[in-house]
């Protein structure tokens, strides 16, 4: 019992000390793939807050924005900071980079209130910031770039419309219910299939942006003996998914899927536009070449806009190909 | 009905009585399924029997059903096995790589997963014994490791694994390893009717040898011994720190089994793949009536706890019940069915009503 006694506190702060060493390892696996540079020469430092590296969307944002702020040689881009999806991560790698006192700084905020603070804090140092995609509830910082989930959410709906003249049977994967994008897509695509009376939505679930739970419910959904003419899918994954549960019983031919994000990695929405697996999806914009290019302005104080919503492109089967080759940055990875 | 056990305290016998009383506990815990299934047949007959929906159902939780297979081994020791997610995530990962970036066939990728999944279980082992952190902290460390490596290796981009070769039409091996697990792809097609969708094929498989390796050899002995009284199964000699790294490096087997099965069912392997998978190979586990403190659970227990929380899940879906719903009544059945595995729940019951009806009796 004695030696018992002893050993328990030893192993326990040996087991602390691993499981910092663990996590600090997982963080720095995350962040050290930046190059450490991106231009030695740089008279301008300028960091990026990223809410979650590993969502794809957010991963092609990335590596793209790296990308475009190379082309910029007096701007060096600070290894991007990875938040993991925690505000409170996310909010002290601002605070840090503000202690820093980085040029410029990006932030692609995981929520918007408890970024507001860190944000404005930011602003307070005469650091400038431009918001990527999410907004945060205050008007001090410089430029806000993003695009607008109504629409990718209306066209899709617009889409679903022509694909059905007709009318039909629509069933929706939604991402995560509270999810300002899943709200906003939601609506969206609702108001605009309003445009054809016949058009009804027989059925829509929680998937939670993920494929294999879209899989699983679309498979679902065919067992009930839904008839299903059109399954709207908040994002190419779990319009996938969806497909790949169709493909199972047979009806992918029946039943037309409409994705969006449109990202040209190969397992993403362009490639399966052309294979014809979706009938089309569309581009939510990364905002990164815009980003990029607003910084460098900041930078040279240059005036730029306070707001810019980006256009959402549609991918159809005629014009993937070309989009895919536009959008494809994996060589630079 | 097996009241008389579970008082029992001598320390080396009693891993026999509590192995008969673990059986007995998981015959127990079928009512749990009998209830999710007649629920799914008055409600929904045809559609919830069809071969179709049972198959999605199962395959759909193949790959965390083996992870719970692996899990309950650990569990079993007394221990706990937070990282199968991660490294199910890992596993699948490198079985897409392997496949895109080396054109490697499926038949070669498979066990080259399991030993990348056995070394991380080995790691989680040696951890967990001769360095003498408590399971839980190892493996709570290890989780976010083995993610990291994942995100790493995969630069944070998934990995499809339907690779199309220069004429459009997928490479070979890359619609070999769509039997892995894509929906629509069953192995024997052709020879054996519709043929047999893998993961469930697998998932039955694992639990069958899993089952006989405890209940049949002198490792299952040892394994209820380290976890029903490690002190005496010590004394007993027994290689305590033997019997619990082999229970890791077999649940790291498992996890890297199962993933290959993950990436083929999304036809894709996610960086993000297995993400608190963990909690659900620990709930199958423990609503089929594996106890936490160890010693006491079965594998064919797991595998009924892993068809309640699947099928259960289909048939809520089948009936269209709100996600939001969904949820209460998934934590609510999770309790119930705990309750329901209680060996000593009838004695107590019978206690508890005697207890009742003396008391009525007195006051009248």
């Amino acid at each position: 019992m004695r030696t018992r006694a002893i050993a328990r506190p030893r192993a326990l702060a040996l087991a602390v000390a691993l499981a910092t060493t663990g996590t600090v390892l997982a963080g720095c696996a995350s962040t050290a793939q930046t190059p450490a540079s991106a231009g030695k020469s740089g008279h301008f430092v300028v960091a990026y807050s990223q809410s979650n590296n590993a969502e794809p969307y957010r991963a092609q944002l990335n590596i793209q924005l790296k990308y475009f702020m190379e082309k910029y040689k007096d701007v060096e881009l600070l290894p991007i900071a990875d938040a993991k999806q925690s505000s409170a991560t996310q909010v002290s790698q601002v605070q840090q980079f503000i202690q820093r006192k980085v040029d410029a700084l990006i932030v692609s905020p995981n929520e918007p209130a408890p970024l507001t603070s860190a944000v404005a804090q930011a602003c307070k140092a005469k650091i400038p910031v431009v918001i990527l995609d999410r907004s945060v509830n205050t008007d001090c910082y410089s430029a806000f770039i993003g695009g607008d989930n109504y629409v990718a959410g209306k066209k899709a709906g617009q889409l679903a419309v022509s694909l059905l003249p007709h009318g039909g049977n629509v069933g929706e994967l939604q991402g995560i219910l509270s999810d300002q994008p899943q709200i906003d897509r939601d609506k969206g695509f609702r108001d605009a299939i309003k445009a054809n009376p016949k058009i009804h939505l027989v059925v829509h679930r929680e998937a939670k942006w993920l494929k294999d739970d879209a899989t699983r419910i679309t498979g679902q959904w065919l067992a009930q003996g839904q008839k299903l003419d059109l399954v709207y899918a908040q994002n190419d994954p779990m319009a996938l998914g969806g497909y790949l549960a169709a493909s199972s019983a047979g009806k992918q031919k029946s039943i037309k899927f409409i994705g969006t994000d449109g990202l040209a990695i190969p397992d993403g929405g362009i490639r399966a536009v052309q294979q014809g697996q979706l009938a089309g999806t569309f581009i939510y914009p990364t905002c990164a070449k815009e980003a990029a290019a607003t910084v460098e302005k900041l930078l040279h104080h240059q005036k730029v806009a306070k707001k810019s919503t980006l256009d959402i492109v549609a991918v159809t089967p005629a014009n993937a190909a070309a989009l895919y080759k536009q959008n494809d940055f994996s060589r630079y990875r | 009905m097996t009241g008389e056990v579970t008082g029992v305290a001598a320390p080396v016998q009693v891993a026999g009585w509590r192995r008969a009383v673990s059986i007995l506990g998981s015959l127990q815990g079928y009512v749990g399924l009998v209830l999710v299934v007649a629920f799914g047949i008055v409600t929904r007959g045809d559609t919830f029997l069809s071969q179709a929906n049972l198959t999605n159902a199962v395959g759909a939780f193949a790959s965390r059903g083996i992870l719970a297979v692996g899990e309950t081994l650990v569990i079993l020791t007394a221990g706990i096995d937070l990282s199968v997610g991660s490294m199910l995530g890992l596993a699948s990962m490198v079985s897409a790589m392997l496949l895109v970036n080396q054109d490697l066939p499926p038949v070669v990728i498979l066990p080259l997963c399991m030993l990348c999944g056995a070394a991380m279980g080995l790691v989680n082992g040696i951890g967990s014994t001769w360095l003498r952190i408590q399971p839980f902290v190892m493996t709570l460390a290890t989780l976010s490791v083995f993610r990291g490596i994942d995100r790493q290796l995969s630069d944070n981009v998934s990995v499809g694994t339907q690779v199309a070769g220069p004429n459009g039409a997928l490479t070979g091996h890359s619609n070999t390893f769509q039997l892995f697990g894509t929906p629509g792809h069953n192995l024997f097609a052709g020879t054996l009717g519709a043929g047999v969708y893998y993961p469930v094929l697998a998932f039955v498989l694992v639990c069958v040898l899993c089952q006989l390796l405890l209940s049949q050899t002198r490792f299952g002995r040892h394994v209820y011994a380290v976890g029903g009284n490690e002190t005496a199964a010590r004394l007993s000699g027994v290689n305590t720190d033997r019997v619990k790294i082999a229970v890791f490096v077999l649940c790291g087997l498992l996890a890297g089994f199962a993933g290959p099965i993950d990436a083929a069912y999304s036809a894709s392997a996610d960086p993000l793949a297995g993400t608190s998978y963990e909690l659900d190979a620990i709930a199958a586990a423990v609503i089929g009536g594996a106890s936490l403190a160890g010693g006491r659970g079965s594998v064919v227990g797991t595998f009924v706890g892993a068809l309640i929380l699947t099928l259960l899940d289909n048939v809520l879906g089948l009936n269209a019940v709100s996600d939001n719903l969904q949820l209460i009544i998934k934590g609510c059945i999770v309790v119930v069915a705990v309750v329901l595995q209680r060996p000593d729940l009838l004695r107590s019951l019978a206690h508890f009503v005697r207890r009742i009806t003396a008391r009525t009796g007195r006051s009248s």
